[in-house]
């Protein structure tokens, strides 16, 4: 198992969020989180991430094979756990390049790896360049300053593809993007998948799910998942919306 | 003048002020032209009635002078002594980059360790105020400003001993391409250094002048060095001249730095100014600027890093007094531990001054629940026909980019350097040159990385 969540129950300003939320992923899988708005999947993601606004009472979450709470949020970017964010941040006066370096070679450091320089970096930022169709000068400017709501949903995985996690969290990726660039996160995300890496994909639309055909779908609902499937259940909730679902669970 | 008379002087203070006059009158007995001893003497007095500024003096409310006050400090260029210094002791201080090095140790000029004055590039001439107060004609010059000079507490202290400094003259149309560069090194316990500055660009000339404040360290004194830096500036910039200046004031954390500056633009002449404030417990870099002609351009910008308790002080009053001047301001503060920031700016536009543009923007980023910032931007406007805005805002760091820079591995001290450093660069970057500006940016960045900025306590969660 790659992720165990067992009964996890969070909360911020003391208001409870996450009620009793149970998860398993195997390495290689990918997972869909549908939901309304407001059910708690952001929050789940950015408990998971170690954001500490949150304050986690309850339950446990292992990550290949060991506590994930008890790591602070730089430790667990560095084993291998990734959160492209629903709102990526403005960071005026650093450089994306800059910055994407820095995350690397720390990463690379727990790896016991040596650390890249420009040029180094350079050459292993190529491919996954291409692979998004990044323009270059998005790479000189400041990260995310003045980029597109598409442009910085785009950044966020092709920081996923540099740092290659074991476990990427994407939080409505797909939102915002257009037609083109949803096929190009699509092909940079089906370019990641492999035996040993997982995703969790939290969305509202089936279209990105279209393209990277998910093996489970599950629907989170005040704080809990209440309902998991396969890919059908993706179907059922374009036909039916949610109403049913929460009836059911009821 | 009659008020000053009356302010009621603490002790303290006045032993402070009869040891200043005592140095003063030592300095008067030794060689130098009458005008020097007359101007030295006049100084005098006003210590004697005003000495130093209290809590009750607005301009220094948060600037508050009780220890400086304590303080008995030796000056330096009465009794000079061998310092010993190599060059290859003071490398450290020197920039990366080609300049005419002049640099002073203890507030006195050391030839040794300074380029040879004598092989200057065509149009460039410098004189040292010690020789000039002795016997130059050229003496003129740093008495011209003497009721202005006078007219700041420091200035007078500076003006009762006046007998070190350099005087910079640059020939009408010619360009120096090195800049100059002033070392000030304090090495001793307990020394002020007074350096009386003057500096001439003629008509559509142009000068880059590079002034660095620092403390040598030696393992005794790890802690810092109790010393104190003052200087005056006289600055005169003539019709169509630019000129570009950069002053980094890294001294160790004990000591104190108090820097006028009395700059005089005439017409179509640029001033492009930066101030770097990284060290002294107290420090107080001041900008007098008057725009005394139309069509005057300039940008006086401050980048300041302060913990602990330090306190910075960085101050301009620009007066804009005919047609189409435009004056540019960005001062930034990065304020930890129990620091205190300053900033107090002065926009004035007279009533002839009309097309004026003038900007001043103050912003500040406070690392810690205790660090403090006081500012106060402020226009005085008689024109009718201006454009000119201030803007003040004071932050603490943005915990949703520390976040996010964490997420993708980054330790908390690391994100917060990094977006810290991001923040002082806008104004770094304002230094139009190259060479320069990657110096700067590079001293700021090793202060950062030195890691007392930032509590490392919190790195996880
Ligand atoms: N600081 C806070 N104090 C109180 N409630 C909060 C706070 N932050 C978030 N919430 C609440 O937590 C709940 C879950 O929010 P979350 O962002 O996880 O929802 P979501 O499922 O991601 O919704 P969406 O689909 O709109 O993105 C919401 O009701 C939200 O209002
Ligand atoms: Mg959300």
């Amino acid at each position: 198992m790659l992720l165990t969540i067992e009964n996890l129950q969070a909360e911020i300003d003391e208001k409870q969020i996450l009620k009793g939320l149970n998860l398993d992923i195997k390495p290689g899988e990918i997972h869909a989180i549908m939901g309304p708005n407001g059910a708690g999947k952001s929050t789940l993601a950015s408990v998971l991430a170690g954001k500490d606004a949150y304050e986690v009472t309850a339950g446990s979450v292992m990550f290949d094979g060991q506590d994930l709470l008890e790591l602070g949020p730089e430790e667990r970017a560095r084993k291998g756990l990734f959160l492209a964010f629903q709102y990526p941040v403005e960071i005026p006066g650093v450089s994306n390049k800059l910055f994407m370096q820095t995350a690397v070679n720390a990463v690379r450091e727990e790896q016991g790896l040596l650390a890249l320089d420009m040029f180094d970096f350079d050459e292993y930022a190529k491919d996954k360049i291409e692979l998004l169709e990044m323009r270059p000068d998005l790479l000189e400017r400041s990260v995310n300053v003045g980029f597109s709501g598409g442009e910085k949903k785009r950044n966020d995985i092709f920081q996923m593809a540099l740092l290659q996690p074991k476990l990427c969290i994407l939080d409505e990726t797909d939102s915002g993007l257009d037609i083109d660039a949803l096929r190009l996160v699509a092909n940079g995300i089906n370019a990641l998948r492999s035996e040993s890496r997982s995703f969790i994909v939290v969305t509202h639309y089936q279209r990105l799910l279209d393209y990277i055909k998910p093996d489970f779908v599950h629907v989170l609902y005040d704080g809990k998942i209440i309902k998991s499937g396969g890919f059908e259940l993706v179907h059922e909730l374009e036909e039916h919306g949610y109403d049913e679902i929460i009836q059911q669970s009821k | 003048m009659l008020k000053k008379n009356t302010r009621k002087i603490s002790p303290m203070a006045k032993a402070a002020v009869s040891h200043y006059i005592e140095a003063s009158e030592q300095l008067n007995k030794e060689s130098a032209q009458e005008e020097v001893v007359a101007c030295r003497t006049r100084a005098q007095a006003l210590l004697l009635t005003q000495a130093f500024p209290t809590l009750r003096d607005e301009a220094w409310q948060y600037t508050k002078l009780v220890q400086f006050v304590q303080n008995r400090f030796e000056v330096a260029h009465l009794t000079p002594q061998q310092h010993g210094l190599t060059i290859r002791e003071v490398q450290s201080f020197l920039p990366p980059y080609q300049a005419i090095k002049l640099i002073f140790v203890d507030g006195v000029l050391d030839k040794a360790l300074s380029d040879d004055c004598t092989a200057l590039p065509k149009g460039l001439s410098i004189e040292f105020t010690r020789e000039a107060v002795q016997s130059s004609s050229e003496v003129e010059v740093w008495l011209e400003q003497e009721d202005l000079v006078n007219s700041e507490p420091f200035g007078v202290l500076n003006n009762a001993l006046l007998a070190e400094g350099f005087g910079l003259k640059v020939a009408e149309n010619m360009a120096i391409e090195t800049p100059v560069f002033v070392l000030n090194i304090q090495t001793k316990l307990n020394q002020i250094s007074v350096l009386s500055n003057r500096v001439m660009v003629g008509k559509n000339a142009e000068l880059t002048l590079v002034e660095h404040f620092v403390t040598l360290l030696n393992e005794a004194e790890q802690e810092g060095v109790e010393a104190c830096t003052n200087v005056v500036t006289v600055m005169d910039i003539a019709e169509s001249a630019r000129v570009r200046q950069v002053v980094l004031q890294q001294q160790s954390d004990l000591g104190y730095y108090f820097h006028n500056q009395f700059i005089f633009q005439s017409e179509q002449s640029d001033f492009n100014s930066f101030y770097g404030g990284l060290g002294s417990q107290l420090s107080r870099h001041q900008n007098h600027l008057f725009m005394n002609g139309e069509r005057i351009e300039n940008s006086q910008n401050s980048a300041c890093l302060a913990h602990q308790k330090q306190l910075v002080d960085s101050r301009t009053n620009t007066q804009h007094t005919q047609e189409w001047g435009a004056s540019r301001q960005l001062h930034k503060f990065v304020l930890a531990d129990s620091a205190v920031g300053v900033f107090d700016g002065m926009i004035g536009v007279a009533r002839a001054a009309q097309k004026t543009d003038g900007q001043m923007d103050n912003k500040n980023l406070l690392l810690s629940n205790t660090a403090k910032m006081n500012s106060k931007p402020q226009l005085e406007i008689y024109a009718d026909d201006v454009k000119c805005s201030h803007g003040c805002a004071t932050g603490q760091i943005n915990q949703d980019q520390i976040f996010y820079l964490q997420a993708r591995g980054i330790s908390k001290p690391k994100a917060t350097e990094m977006i810290t450093k991001a923040f002082l660069m806008e104004s770094v970057e304002t230094i139009d040159r190259k060479d320069i500006q990657q110096w700067v940016a590079q001293e700021f960045s090793e202060a950062l990385l030195s890691g007392a900025y930032f509590k490392t306590d919190t790195a996880t969660e």
